[in-house]
């Protein structure tokens, strides 16, 4: 069974070096108090765990496959492995964390759940498990996103969620953040807010991390038992960076492979039009957290841009800023059309459709000069049903 | 002792001069502190109101240097504070920040998301500048926190005076928060949030002072107005504020 361990990235009084924090209004103090504190009580608790677990295998269907991909290897000359967590129920990994949040709030008896939502992922997989364990559930989704993904909002409804439509600034997953965050300072006393990545205040990003590790804990036991060693590389896409750091985790202490997150390129880091917050932007404070962020000169934030809604997000976990600092981590881009490619080859090679945002890592495969002979894992972090109508109209087969 | 008016306005919002001209007219009208807003584009605590100026302001291309230039403009006549999230003021550097103020007069920051767990670690440079960095106080707040969080409060003591964003109607007891408030430090308590004409004599008793932000900001949205209209409008409304709150 998998527990976390203490880990020697883990934040110090809630800061990765500089990175992180709390910065939120006092109002919300005591809850991230209250939930640090529970949470440090359950964090290596067999108890709790044995809980998750029991949803993590009976519910989702964890362990999630480690897959060798043999038509994209030969076509590559490499061994390239695929850890399916689209095959999670509901589509993605955001469910591993969900479950895991939802049980803590309940343990620390909240009755409401909230969360905010980019591409539909996070507040489907939200609604699903307040469903479950009968949690009231409201979802914060940019106006913008809501006509984007109609079918996943459909989805959250027929689940019982609340879906509120958000208005302001660029209507995306920015502006579900702050109504998710006003929602919540005006309802801490009885509402959980369950974040959909590595991000917002400590302990979020840290607790998160834990939550999510389990893609890595799987694929480095399923590696070695396939392979007998720890592949070269593992590649995973980066919105907020959750994925990413859930299968980097396990890999990170080990000096032979090279972890490397893939942000949004966009229309090309050289455009506006992009989410490549490491790259292109520069420390700052969103959303409670210190970290890269795209800014311009006085600190106001800049709208973000990708193919996919999961990445359109100016900002990124703070672990990855810290990491991009300490170069335990390398980060490269991939732009809309390379990601878009890469959707049609993963869906012709292996019969596997990809999300929009595993695309980004599936990708990159391309990008890799020196592949060949290499053993490499990609984490699928989602499929691709969500993206069918966006796809239908970027792509014409007839 | 009469209770205090801390009066929060958008700053730039149609421009430096319109902002300087009011806040001088409210200092004239009852107003006691200045609270200039500096507008950003991701104010989380901020209900609609206060949302709506702050990005009507950035379409105006109101930039962080206006507002300096606001404060260097009123301060010496009135006293001023920067209210603002904690990003444009990290981007600009805390310490150049906190020397540049200074300088031009003005007494300090609010900033509504840095709490103290972030702030202390400023405290020593608000301290060399003789600035102060106002301590929040939220309803949700034990007594033990509250104990831990006023220590080094400055000036006044910003007691949120419901458990949500700015401009809202909700209203809750707050009683136990001052009586705690008043156990751990002899700073001055004002209460912010949801105080308008209407509220303000309620909100103030046990206090004292009250901030009033979206009930000026809401004038200063309205489009039947003209500029001078609603410079005389928000002087009013700071005039029957400041003597309902001292009757």
């Amino acid at each position: 069974m998998y527990i976390p361990r203490p880990f020697k990235h883990d934040p110090i009084d809630g800061h990765f070096d500089i990175f992180g924090g709390r910065y939120v209004p006092e109002t919300l103090m005591p809850a991230l108090l209250e939930l640090e504190e529970a949470y440090y009580k359950i964090r290596f608790d067999e108890e709790f765990w044995s809980e998750v677990h029991y949803y993590l295998n009976d519910y989702v269907g964890r362990p999630s496959p480690l897959y060798y991909a043999q038509n994209l290897s030969d076509e590559l000359g490499a061994k390239i492995y695929l850890k399916r967590e689209d095959l999670n129920h509901t589509g993605a990994h955001k469910v591993n964390s969900v479950i895991a949040q939802a049980i803590l709030a309940k343990r620390l008896g909240k009755s409401k759940v909230i969360a905010e939502t980019g591409a539909g992922q996070h507040g489907v997989a939200t609604a699903t498990i307040a469903a479950l364990l009968g949690l009231e559930c409201e979802i914060f989704m940019g106006a913008k996103d809501v006509h984007r993904q109609e079918l996943n909002v459909f989805r959250m409804k027929l689940l019982g969620a609340k879906v509120h439509a958000v208005q302001s600034g660029s209507k995306t997953l920015k502006d579900a953040m702050n109504d998710a965050i006003r929602h919540w300072v005006s309802n801490a006393r009885d509402t959980f807010y369950i974040i959909g990545t590595v991000a917002g205040p400590h302990p979020y990003p840290l607790m998160v991390r834990d939550f999510q590790a389990i893609i890595g804990y799987e694929a480095k036991s399923q590696i070695l038992h396939k392979e007998s060693r720890l592949p070269d590389r593992v590649i995973a896409c980066i919105g907020g960076g959750s994925n990413a750091i859930g299968m980097f985790a396990h890999f990170l202490d080990e000096s032979e492979v090279e972890c490397i997150g893939i942000e949004a390129g966009g229309l090309g880091v050289e455009s506006s039009k992009h989410g490549a917050s490491l790259l292109k932007g520069r420390p700052g404070v969103l959303h409670g957290q210190l970290s890269y962020l795209l800014q311009d000169s006085d600190g106001q934030i800049l709208e973000a841009h990708s193919i996919s809604a999961g990445l359109d997000y100016p900002g990124i976990g703070p672990e990855h800023a810290y990491h991009k600092e300490k170069k335990s981590v390398r980060y490269d881009n991939v732009t809309d059309q390379e990601a878009l490619d890469a959707f049609v080859w993963l869906s012709r090679s292996e019969g596997i459709i990809p999300a929009f945002e595993s695309s980004h890592a599936v990708a990159y495969l391309k990008k890799i000069p020196d592949i060949k002979e290499q053993l490499i894992i990609v984490n699928l972090s989602g499929r691709g049903d969500k993206d069918m109508m966006q796809a239908k109209d970027l792509l014409d087969f007839t | 002792m009469d209770k205090k008016l801390v009066a929060y306005v958008t700053a730039g919002l149609y421009g430096s001069d319109f902002t300087t001209d009011l806040a001088l007219k409210l200092a004239q009208s009852g107003t006691d502190i200045i609270e200039l807003g500096v507008p950003f584009s991701d104010p989380v605590a901020d209900g609609e109101v206060i949302q709506r100026a702050s990005h009507l302001a950035l379409q105006q291309g109101v930039q962080f240097a206006d507002v300096l230039d606001i404060t260097s403009a009123i301060s010496l006549k009135v006293d001023t504070l920067l209210m603002g999230y904690f990003n444009p003021f990290y981007q600009y550097g805390v310490p150049a920040l906190l020397s540049k103020l200074s300088s031009i007069g003005s007494s300090g920051l609010i900033i509504p998301d840095l709490p103290h767990e972030e702030s202390r670690r400023y405290g020593e440079i608000f301290e060399q500048h003789n600035l102060a960095n106002i301590t929040f106080v939220a309803p949700t707040d034990t007594d033990r926190r509250i104990e831990t969080i006023v220590r080094d409060a400055k000036k006044f003591i910003y007691l949120v005076a419901y458990a949500g964003i700015t401009g809202s109607a909700k209203s809750e007891r707050l009683d136990q928060s001052i009586e705690s408030i008043r156990r751990h430090s002899n700073t001055p308590i004002y209460v912010g949030f949801g105080v308008n004409e209407k509220s303000a004599k309620s909100k103030a008793e046990g206090v004292d002072g009250v901030i009033v932000g979206s009930a000026f900001v809401s004038v200063l949205l309205r489009d039947d107005l003209s500029l001078s209209a609603k410079i005389d409008k928000c002087a009013q409304i700071s005039q029957n504020i400041k003597e309902k709150i001292n009757s």
